[in-house]
């Protein structure tokens, strides 16, 4: 299989960078220090009752969401454009490649490169769970895993399909610093600032939607939000809960945000082999 | 059978025409050398082979199928060295030798191939550390996997020795006596002379001449080059064979005296200059170097801004 091989020989490249080493240490001393830290701080009171997923949902807010996607963005944004630039692309397409499978196998085999340190990097700060005071639950811990590893795919595959769209690195360069900082940090800076901005409550007369809903809206559309809803309601266990009348909404929005993750994820690679297929290299 | 057939083929950039209503076909079983200077088309044109480029116009078929519609299906039975490709460098050569493998989907040996190009013992060594022949021979050997039918081979001497070089050429021609197709460029005429059945000559976007070597030779008819040795000569020892029918030109540095001339007149210039007193010790004829094959077709004023030995088209 032609994807395969490709995103193997893409795996295989990367893993001898010393990038993915020094990822596994970072997320196996980031992990294990939120768990000795939340064990710590909950030993005095209730522990017995606390559980890995309460310090998930801590780690959730800074070190996934905020250093997932740029590891992720670091790791892929020179994928295609890059080989592009040295020219090992027309090595890669001189065999019977086609450009879809340089694309896609670029996804999937900088996905490995982040998905398999992160792997690694949690069995640690799992034992460290496990043998301490918290409460472990393994399959709330492995789905969160996966979840991570989602995260990390759609923005490996934004990054990609930025990579496949420009024939210049510094423009990739640019597209990913950019890319991070309109979905961690500018959206959710408006997001905060739209209830000043429109007043709270319902808002303004000519808005056909409530100033909640429009959050709700922004959040769902903004890869980093949409993940935030599903990993919250994920360790919640409240992920799909049947809804009483009351939840429809929230029900309506978890199921948005899980489509709004699967379209990242196929959308700009996408984008970018339309692109892509059309160049001259 | 057909193995490259273009018909009608131009590539424009912009205002830039770097192919011009190009139609060129090589018969399978051939060795065919596509030359010129840098800049002439001959990597956009082995580029669109490949669907690297794609034709602005016209039609480029490989191996009876559309570069175009059927880019893998073509790669799959071709092996290719690319020009401005660059190797993996965190990969050993052996690991590119298994990519191609497996991307090709066929059982090789890699050691059998890294024998095969030259870098027997090499095969663990990471290939960015490897030196430009070096990487060149890998590309080579990785364009051999599968024995395809037909090679595409761009400028593949560049970055080797003599030596090397050598090699390349007893490789080419071992392929070519199995029954593979040989397609390849260069813009140096002393690596193609001895292997090629066909040559064509591109110039500014345009096959200027293709034929055999010795075909071409009689077709520019330049005559022959005759070198005779002699005790001195000055100048004005030179002014009577300027004079002959059928010399072209005479230049001497003392002791010999080199004169390009028609076949029929080598007796006469070696006459007239005993007349003038010099004494002939020994004359020897060339043919017409390809090299002046090469400057009549390709042009001696493109052919001079570009370096003997650096590619990039």
């Amino acid at each position: 299989m032609s994807v395969e091989a490709v995103a193997r020989k893409d795996f295989r490249d990367a893993v001898r960078s010393r990038w993915l080493l020094g990822l596994a240490v970072l997320f196996v001393v980031i992990a294990t220090a939120f768990m000795l830290i939340g064990a710590r701080f909950l030993s005095a009171s209730d522990a017995q009752t606390f559980s890995t997923s309460a310090i998930l949902g801590f780690m959730n807010g800074g070190f996934t969401t905020g250093l997932v996607p740029l590891i992720a963005l670091v790791v892929a944004h020179r994928a295609v454009v890059g080989e592009r630039e040295s020219g090992s692309l027309k090595l890669l397409l001189s065999l019977p490649h086609s450009r879809v499978d340089v694309v896609a196998g670029k996804v999937a085999g900088r996905t490995a490169a982040v998905g398999v340190p992160l792997f690694l990097g949690f069995l640690v700060p799992a034992l460290v769970a496990a043998l301490g005071p918290l409460q472990f639950a393994p399959l709330d811990y492995l789905g969160y895993l996966v979840l991570m590893v989602v995260l990390a795919a759609v923005y490996v595959a934004i990054a990609v399909g930025c990579s496949a769209v420009t024939s210049s690195g510094t423009v990739a360069v640019a597209a990913a610093v950019g890319v991070y900082f309109l979905f961690t940090v500018v959206l959710g800076g408006i997001n905060n600032a739209l209830p000043l901005v429109l007043g709270l409550g319902g808002g303004p007369s000519w808005l056909p939607l409530t100033v909640g809903e429009l959050q709700t809206l922004l959040q769902v559309l903004n890869p980093t939000g949409a993940f935030k809803i599903v990993s919250r309601e994920f360790l919640a266990g409240t992920l799909f809960a049947p809804p009483s009348v009351e939840q429809r909404f929230q029900q309506a929005t978890e199921a948005a945000a899980v489509v709004m993750l699967g379209v990242w994820l196929v959308a700009p690679p996408l984008a970018g082999l339309a692109r892509f297929e059309r160049a001259d290299l | 059978m057909t193995a490259i057939s273009l018909s009608g083929v131009t590539k424009r950039y912009g205002d830039v025409v770097a192919v011009r209503d190009l139609d060129l076909t090589v018969e399978s079983g051939e060795i065919y050398g596509f030359l010129g200077p840098n800049g002439a088309g001959k990597s956009t044109t082995i580029n669109m082979l490949l669907d690297f480029v794609r034709p602005t116009t016209g039609s480029v078929d490989v191996l009876s199928m559309d570069a175009q519609r059927e880019p893998t299906a073509v790669r799959r039975r071709i092996g290719v060295l690319p020009e401005g490709y660059d190797v993996y460098d965190r990969l050993t050569g052996r690991q590119h030798l298994a990519f191609a493998i497996e991307s090709k989907d066929v059982s090789a040996d890699p050691d059998a191939l890294l024998d095969r190009v030259g870098l027997t013992g090499a095969g663990d060594r990471k290939a960015g550390g490897y030196s430009k022949g070096m990487r060149q021979r890998l590309v080579l050997g990785m364009s051999l996997v599968g024995d395809p039918e037909l090679l595409i081979l761009d400028e593949p001497s560049t970055g080797l020795d003599p030596e090397g070089a050598k090699e390349m050429r007893e490789i080419v021609q071992r392929e070519a006596d199995r029954g593979t197709t040989v397609f390849f460029s260069s813009h140096v005429l002393g690596q193609v002379e001895t292997v090629c059945d066909r040559v064509g000559i591109m110039r500014d976007g345009e096959l200027v001449a293709e034929d055999s070597i010795e075909g071409l030779r009689e077709a520019v008819d330049t005559g022959e080059q005759l070198v005779v040795t002699v005790d001195a000569a000055s100048e004005d020892d030179l002014a009577a064979v300027r004079e002959l029918d059928g010399v072209e030109s005479v230049e001497t540095d003392g002791g010999t005296v080199t004169v390009d001339c028609d076949a029929g007149a080598k007796t006469s210039v070696v006459g007239a200059l005993e007349e003038a007193g010099v004494e002939v010790r020994d004359f020897t004829t060339e043919d017409t170097s390809l090299e002046d094959l090469f400057l009549h077709y390709a042009g001696e004023a493109s052919y001079a801004t570009a370096p003997a030995t650096e590619v990039g088209e």
